[in-house]
Formats: C-alpha cells, structure tokens, sequence
C-alpha cells in the first residue's frame, strides 16, 4: 500500500469530499466505472477519498456532478502547473545551467611563490599548451601540469590544485648554491674538526702532516703553495686529496624511569562553526569541553554555494586526554639512547664515516637512566678552500683566505 | 448460491485450482481483527464508522465493529481496516 501511495503521490490525486448522505451510492459509480479509490473516511455525515489525477481528468464530468474535489496533488501537477509558467521555466533552466558553467571552469590562475616575471613566463607555458582561461576543471591535469611546470623551469618544488574556480600554482624556487671552486683556481685544503691524522692521500699541492699528527680546526692539511723544481719561486696550485683523520665524539644522555604521556579516553565532543569568509560562527557544541584535550577540525564544503560563495562549515571534535604514568623499562630506554646517540652521530659525520671503535656506557639512579659514551671514527676532515696572491708587496707570498 | 456456481465451486475443489478462478464466490481474508480484505465484491451497502455492509454474489457481509475505514476499494476488492468486533454473512432474500 506504500508503494501505492507514493507512486501516486508522483503521478498526482485529488481528494475529494461529499457531504452526500449515500456515500455508498458513490463509491459503487466509480467502482463500476473502474476508478481505483483509496482511503475513504467517515467526516461527518459524508465521506473523503482519494482517486487517481488520470482517473480524474477522464471522468472529470461525472466527478463534477456527483461530488466536488477538495485538493489535487502530487509532483505531476506541480510540474503541470511549472509547464506553463515559460519564463519562469527557463529562467530556472538558464540559472542551472550557468551555475554548472560557472562551478565546472577555472576562472583565474594564482601563481605563489614566485615574482611575476616568472608568473607571466608560467601563463606563457600553459597557453603554449593550449590551457587559456577559462578552461572546464576536467581539462586540467594537475599531475601533469606539475610536470610541466617542472620541466621547463627550475624549481624545487611544484605544486598544482584546483580551488573552486581558481587553478592555484604553488612554486618553491631553488636556493642558489654555494659556489663551488673550481678545479684550476689556488686551493689549500684546511681540517674542519680536530682530529689525529689516519691517513694522506694528496693527489696536488704539498701535504704538511703526517700520519699520527694532531691537527686541529681550521689547520691547514695541504697546502696550495708549492716550489717550482726549475727555480726557486713559489707558484699557487689547486689542491686535491682526501685526509682521514681519527675523531672522537663524546655522548651523555638521559632518560626518565616515569614517563608522563596523554593518553585518550575514546571520548569526544564536537562543535560546528558557520564559516563566512574568515570568521566563525558556532552552531551548535561547547568550546573546550574538557580540561586536556585534542582538538581536530575539519571543513564541510556545501555543494554549489561553496564554490561561489566563502560560506563553508567547520566541524571541531574535541578528543578528551588524560595523563598517564608510564614506567620505561630498562632495555627500551637503553635502546631509545642509543639510536638517539647515533642519529646525532650521523648528524656531526659525513656519509662515508666509519666507527672504528665505540664505549658504550650505561648506569642508573632513582629518576634516570644515563648513557655515557665515546665513539671513535674515522672519517674525511679535509675541506678546500681558495687561496689569493698579495699583490701589493710584489712577492710570493700568499694568504688563506 | 446458484446450481451452476456449485458446480463451478466444486469443479474448482477437484482440480485444486483456487476457488473464485471459477466461480463467483467471493473470498475473505482477516488480519487479526484489525483488516478484512473481501475479494469478488459487488460493492458497498452500508458504509459507517461502526458498521460496514459489502455486497456479494450471494451473500451480504456485514461487518461490526469500530472506526471503520476503507483503504482500498476498486472493481475486484475491498479493503476494510478497524476494530473488527463481528462479521455477519446473510443469504440474499
């Protein structure tokens, strides 16, 4: 019977009410005219009843004689009604259709990150590649504008999104890098840690330690100064070699036996803003309804009026925490030291180092766990720098720069 | 009941077909006491919040009860909904 309702509910009836005194007289005619009638209830000395809008229309005249319809509904007749109401019709019709338009194109280009000579080289790109604005946001490939961007420009970062109607590029521009020396020009190569000598492989310029040697930074290790053998003048070279040099790091670390972390406890509250533009508005919810908490919040967009308008709304969830003791066993703490240990040592070391030796240390009191360590290694000390003539005196002598 | 639609009734008992495929009886269904679905109908005698009449081939039903309503009635059936108290059939005179 549900079914049956709604589905005339659509196709549209009309209700109607007599006040005749044979209602049963009635309900008989339609029957015998085959006109499905649903519904029937006593009010007053008639009835009311329901009947089809077809059945209605094909026996309008007989309708209209023996009873009157009180009220016809039903989307049908609604949309019967919007059929002859042209203007309105395709007012509506133009509305839609220029909404659709409007939401499914990109309207404008923002460039950030960079200035707008190179804003103005990334338009030129993208209209090289036939994306001139306006463009249906199904045309764009952020991917593959990423890409694009990123090939034909140098930069260390490109980022492609569509906003509502904006296509926003957000670039990084490299760091200019240090300038390297080059090969040809007067180098001494220097220590950059304080170290005892391993080994000297010096493939130009004159080496002035030896293995053993204690060096210390900023010593120099090869100098770029060297003795012409065919007379007794001194020339600048570029200096190349690697200088290994032992070097020791010393460690000392702690960690706490208790440990106070925020735990949750599974419940939650949540707030919801009205977004205009950049303020908020609340709706419904409390603000900072616990005491700890970890707040989280989300932004619902509404379809259509999101992307014309700046009205969004703002779910916060507030997730209660509370503080907890833990007690770190030994072994953890121990193993948490150590990596910490090395991940600093990695830090202070170049990549190709290598431990030669370590002394791992470990002790406790009521509050701590202590590391105590010191690890040798061997690595590369050695770093170029340019060496300049003095003009002024005339002479070969030459200063570090 | 007319001889013709006897036979026709037990004709449809023997070859275990429903009844009213041959004959004109008319058939009744309760559920509970709140809906009566009556099929093969001639239409409605009485029709009141208290007392509903439905006409059939050879009887007339007389339901007894309160707040009567009729969710559906068309060509083939009639559905009554209510506090059904009592169901009379009367032969037709």
């Amino acid at each position: 019977m549900l079914i049956f309702k709604l589905m005339y509910l659509i196709r549209g009836y009309v209700v109607i009410r007599t006040d005749d005194k044979n209602a049963e007289k009635v309900l008989n005619i339609l029957r015998r005219r085959n006109i499905a009638v649903w519904d029937v209830e006593k009010k007053g000395k008639g009835i009311k009843f329901k009947i089809s809008y077809e059945d209605y229309i094909k026996n309008s005249n007989l309708i209209n004689e023996i009873v009157n319809p009180v009220i016809k509904r039903g989307a049908m007749l609604k949309l019967n009604k919007v059929k002859f109401r042209k203007g309105f019709s395709i007012g509506l019709l133009i509305l839609i259709i220029s909404l659709y338009l409007l939401t499914s194109m990109i309207w404008d280009v923002e460039v950030v990150g960079t200035n707008q000579t190179n804003t103005n080289e990334i338009l030129g790109l993208l209209e090289e590649n036939k994306i001139k604005i306006p463009v249906s946001i199904s045309r764009i490939e952020t991917k593959q504008l990423e890409t694009l961007i990123y090939n034909n420009f140098e930069y260390k970062f490109v980022d492609v999104f569509v906003e509502g109607s904006k296509l926003i590029i957000f670039v990084r521009e490299r760091e200019p890098e240090p300038a390297e020396i080059k090969s040809n020009e007067p180098s001494s190569i220097i220590s950059v840690k304080n170290a005892i000598i391993n080994k000297v492989i010096a493939k130009s310029g004159q080496p002035v330690v030896k293995e053993g040697d204690v060096v210390y930074e900023g010593q120099t290790l090869i100098m770029g100064i060297v003795k012409n053998k065919n007379s007794d003048e001194f020339m600048m070279v570029p200096s190349d070699g690697i200088i290994y040099g032992k070097t020791y790091y010393n460690f000392e670390m702690k960690e706490e036996k208790i440990r106070s972390v925020n735990m949750s406890t599974n419940k939650s509250k949540t707030v919801y803003y009205l977004k205009l533009n950049e303020n908020s508005i609340k709706i419904i919810g409390d603000k900072d309804p616990y005491e700890r908490y970890d707040y989280r919040e989300s932004v619902i967009k509404v379809p259509f009026v999101s992307n014309i308008t700046d009205i969004s709304f703002l779910k916060g969830v507030y997730y209660e925490e509370e503080i907890k003791k833990i007690e770190i066993d030994k072994q953890t703490a121990q193993n948490k030291m150590k990596v910490a240990m090395y991940d600093e040592l990695l830090e202070r070391c170049d990549d190709d180092s290598r431990i030669l030796k370590s002394n791992i240390n470990f002790s406790e009191d009521g509050e701590f766990y202590y590391l105590i360590a010191q690890i040798e290694v061997i690595e590369d000390i050695g770093e170029k720098i340019r060496i300049f003539p003095i003009e002024e005196e005339q002479t070969d002598e030459t200063k570090e720069d | 009941m007319s001889k013709f639609n006897n036979f026709r009734s037990k004709l449809a008992d023997e070859l275990e077909i429903p009844n009213n495929a041959l004959s004109d009886n008319f058939e009744l269904r309760m559920h509970g006491n709140k809906k009566v679905i009556i099929e093969n109908h001639l239409g409605l005698t009485v029709y009141d919040e208290n007392m509903v009449s439905i006409k059939t081939n050879d009887q007339d039903i007389k339901i007894k009860g309160s707040k009567f309503k009729i969710e559906e009635i068309n060509n083939f059936k009639v559905i009554v909904k209510g506090n059904i108290k009592e169901i009379i059939f009367s032969m037709k005179e």
